[in-house]
């Protein structure tokens, strides 16, 4: 039983009729519990003509759901001190529900509401298009927004599941009506291809009935496959998109990258590390901010997922400095894939990605995303006890033969948005009365 | 209230010490707070704390430049800072058992930091480009404007990140000026939260921090902002996406009395307050739709997003309440829906059912509020820092207390006419699809 109470160990329980169920332990001294459905309800499903179906149908279960309508459903939640969050994304829809450890059950029966009968009500449906529109507006005019989804439109070819944000367009969102979004729900929430991860102090037992007793019936059956990847070579290139108005613009350099199944992914994590996703240390920080003193942020990340993945390199910087930022964002792409990385700057990143593991137990919320990321994953049950180990084991080389591959820069693109040219930026004019 | 076992105490030096030991923690995290923020600026200097604050992470005779961050991050640790109007606050968390490492830089930059000319020079441009990422949001660009309109003598009339002209010319010897000023043991809070024996870590800190000068001075502002006669308006434009709307009202500080029954209207017309949220975070959760503004402008389709907000401030300040007006909804029409709501809540008072469900709602929140080292040692400085550590209790035995008819007649205080102001943001241009 001791084992059973590290939060780095979790454990695979028998499946529900096809519904994963992953159970881990919270922190010690951790008085909240969490849960996570994660269904295959991505928008790499969104029927065609009809994009932003995944975003909005995520969003709607947790409006209303089973005997609560949307204001009961948010005062039931008031009552018990807890909070349902949602998240979608290109393969999954993920809810959450968060609260006090002792009403873990009554909230996990609240997820099973939201994520089994959902009400799609007509007024909830219609605010839910509006913001989705919004939302849409945003991704056109917001630097940042703007700067992402030019990007992985430059990076992956038509029809591919990683190619769109999920907002779907303006004539998308007319296609969307509430029985679509109904006949997604059941196509996609389903048990079978489903997950459910548990950060509870109760015994596998005790989550097992109480999962089996509140998950028993979905509207659905079988799980969908995953979608065929197309062939096709994406556009690639460099796009410069001038916003003028704007006072930052955005610099984003990215390709396609490895699937977290990779064996070859914990080198190309590394190789992020060192890149631009240690906080602090890593090279695009030090040159572009620390030594360069061109930007505030500038970083990378490896998007890692089941089918494939992507890796960009980032930073916002201005009108006057953003020619400067480009060549030094690919310089140290350039040089993360010839050279081999020096043991002692191997050392201090590694180290560091392996000591902040117990940060990652301050809070319930914090370890439950590792459980729900090796549920995900199907990641041995012990994989985060073994992680530190696992990065140990990477050599210099692999990280530079890693970084070849997964920041390959066959198929990179570059995207800049932002007011251009110098003296277009600034604050939009104003006036007082 | 669950708030951990504390014990205080303070140097000679007059550095006050608060320790949150929580034995089971695998972390311990580190918060010096200083009462120094952009309310203690003037113009010219708009800015400087947060520039100071930067500069800290930029070395001392002991630390060379980027070895604060090697030394922390390469154990594990984070850190980062903040500045606030009224506040800086410097944080580290590492695993337990380095917890020496951020006792020795908080205890080394407080009084030793360098402050270089050159790497003053470098950081304005790094200091520019987080200005002009905020400035990216048209939210930012309205919330500087309702300020600047709110407020003509008082420093709550510029935002922490400081005006472009003044970051333009501030020199490194007025911000060396200003951190000798500001910075030493008789202006900060040090919290130490997390897996620590008491005992050990007292002694440390005094070896660490007890041989500093005392120093750092606590200055009051003496400015008072006088009464506003009459409705202020502006309206911005700049590219953006739908029109939005800012409304806010001059609010009480903190220590005033009206202060409870003010964060309960908060609540009721946003959906939770920022004190006593729930959520694994700080701040607001999402959406809250049982609130009265969700109800009044998002259920009908005026706004795709609407909230408010009141934080606690040492000196009166502003209670604002935003909406993004949904698409094709003109600002009139949102604007004037937004203030008949605000009208009738004066008039008529909130349910006594809005009353209870806010209090049920602030008692369970606070409940998980101290979950992990770091937001431990976040809270508990966040209290010091504006007052002191039993503020929270005071506050939250008020909160439980408040009537309707104290949440009416705060509502009829607050949203006068004459004190009102509104900031408009017109997007320009036609936006493509891409």
């Amino acid at each position: 039983m001791a084992e059973r109470s590290d939060p780095l160990l979790v454990e695979h329980l028998e499946p529900l009729d096809g519904l994963r169920l992953v159970r881990q332990a919270p922190p010690p001294g951790a008085g909240s519990f969490s849960a996570t459905y994660v269904g295959p309800a991505g928008w790499a499903y969104d029927p065609p003509g009809a994009g932003g179906t995944a975003r909005l149908v995520s969003q709607l279960v947790t409006s209303a759901a089973g005997p609560y309508d949307r204001v009961e459903l948010a005062r039931r939640l008031d009552r018990l001190g807890a909070v349902l969050n949602r998240r979608a994304a290109p393969e999954s829809a993920e809810v959450t529900v968060w609260g006090p450890a002792e009403s873990w059950v009554p909230l996990l029966e609240i997820l099973s509401w939201v994520v089994r009968r959902p009400r799609f009500e007509p007024d909830d449906v219609r605010r839910g298009l509006r913001q989705l529109a919004e939302h849409q507006l945003r991704e056109a005019t917001q630097p940042g927004h703007r700067a992402e989804r030019e990007l992985l439109h430059r990076i992956f070819p038509a029809e591919h599941p990683y190619r769109e944000t999920g907002s779907g367009s303006r004539a998308s969102l007319r296609a969307l009506t509430r029985r679509r979004l109904v006949r997604f729900h059941e196509e996609h929430f389903t048990a079978d291809g489903g997950l459910l991860v548990v950060t509870v102090p109760a015994r596998a037992e005790v989550v097992r009935r109480e999962a089996r007793r509140l998950f028993r019936s979905f509207p659905g059956s079988r799980a969908p496959g995953a979608p065929q990847l197309p062939r096709a070579r994406a556009p690639g290139g460099r796009a410069t998109i001038d916003l003028p108005g704007r006072s930052q613009v955005e610099v984003r350099l990215g390709g396609p990258s490895i699937a977290r199944s990779d064996p070859a992914f914990p080198a190309a994590f590394l190789a992020n590390e060192l890149l631009g996703g240690r906080p602090l240390l890593n090279r695009l920080f030090q040159r572009v901010r620390e030594r360069g003193g061109l930007a505030y942020h500038a970083s990378s990340d490896l998007e890692a997922m089941r089918w494939g993945g992507y890796w960009v390199a980032l930073a916002g910087t201005g009108a006057d400095r953003w020619r400067k930022v480009v060549p030094m964002l690919d310089g140290e792409l350039r040089r993360l894939r010839a050279e081999r990385v020096g043991p002692a700057e191997l050392r201090t990143v590694r180290e560091s990605a392996i000591g902040e593991i117990p940060l990652s137990l301050e809070s319930t919320a914090e370890a439950h995303e590792l459980a729900v990321d090796a549920g995900y994953h199907q990641l041995a049950a012990d994989h985060w006890r073994r992680w530190p180990q696992t990065l140990r084991e990477v050599r210099p080389e692999a990280v530079r033969d890693a970084a070849r591959r997964a920041f390959a820069e066959d198929g990179s693109v570059a995207v800049v948005v932002g007011p251009l040219k110098a003296g277009t930026s600034g604050p939009g004019s104003s006036a007082t009365a | 209230m669950p708030r951990p076992a504390t014990r205080e105490f303070t140097l000679r030096n007059g550095l006050r010490v608060v320790l949150a030991p929580r034995p089971e923690s695998p972390t311990a995290s580190v918060w010096v707070w200083y009462r120094v923020g952009s309310v203690n600026e003037h113009p010219g200097i708009t800015g400087a704390s947060h520039w100071v604050e930067h500069m800290l992470f930029e070395g001392s005779p002991k630390y060379g430049k980027g070895e604060i961050d090697r030394a922390v991050v390469r154990v594990g640790g984070e850190l980062n800072a903040f500045t606030d109007v009224d506040f800086t606050a410097y944080f580290t968390t590492v695993p337990r058992e380095h917890l020496a490492i951020p006792l020795d830089i908080e205890a080394d930059r407080m009084t030793r930091a360098l402050i270089t000319d050159p790497e003053v020079a470098r950081e304005r441009t790094v200091i520019f480009s987080e200005r002009e990422g905020n400035e990216n949001w048209p939210e930012f660009r309205v919330e500087e404007e309702l300020f600047q309109l709110a407020f003509r003598e008082h420093p709550y009339r510029w935002d922490a990140l400081g005006r472009r002209e003044d970051i333009a010319q501030m020199s490194a010897g007025q911000l060396r000026e200003y951190y000798h000023r500001f910075y030493g043991t008789r202006n900060a809070i040090l919290v130490v939260a997390g897996g620590f024996a008491p005992g050990d870590v007292a002694g440390r800190i005094s070896s660490a921090f007890g041989r500093l000068p005392a120093g750092g001075e606590p200055i009051e502002v003496a400015a008072v902002e006088p009464a506003q006669r009459g409705e202020r308006r502006s309206e911005l434009s700049g590219p953006g996406t739908t029109p939005y709307l800012q409304v806010g009202f001059r609010s009480p500080a903190l220590q005033q009395e009206e202060t409870p029954a003010t964060i309960v209207l908060d609540t009721i017309l946003g959906g939770e307050t920022r004190l006593f949220s729930s959520g694994s975070g700080m701040g607001r959760s999402g959406e809250h739709p049982s609130s009265r503004l969700y109800r009044g402008l998002v259920d009908p389709g005026l706004a795709v997003h609407a909230t408010c907000d009141w934080r606690p401030r040492r000196y009166p300040g502003l209670f604002t309440i935003q909406a993004q007006a949904a698409p094709g909804v003109r600002l009139d029409r949102l604007e004037e829906a937004l203030l008949r709501l605000l009208e009738r809540l004066a008039r008529e008072g909130p349910t006594p059912r809005e009353v209870a469900e806010s209090r049920i709602k602030i008692r369970r929140s606070a409940l998980l509020a101290y979950e992990g080292a770091s937001r431990t040692g976040f809270r508990l400085g966040y209290f010091s820092v504006l007052r002191s550590l039993g503020l929270e209790d005071e506050i939250f035995s008020a909160l439980l207390r408040v009537t309707p008819r104290e949440v009416r007649e705060r509502a009829r205080a607050l949203f006068r006419e004459e004190g009102r102001l509104v900031v408009r943001y017109r997007p320009t241009g036609e936006v493509s699809d891409g």
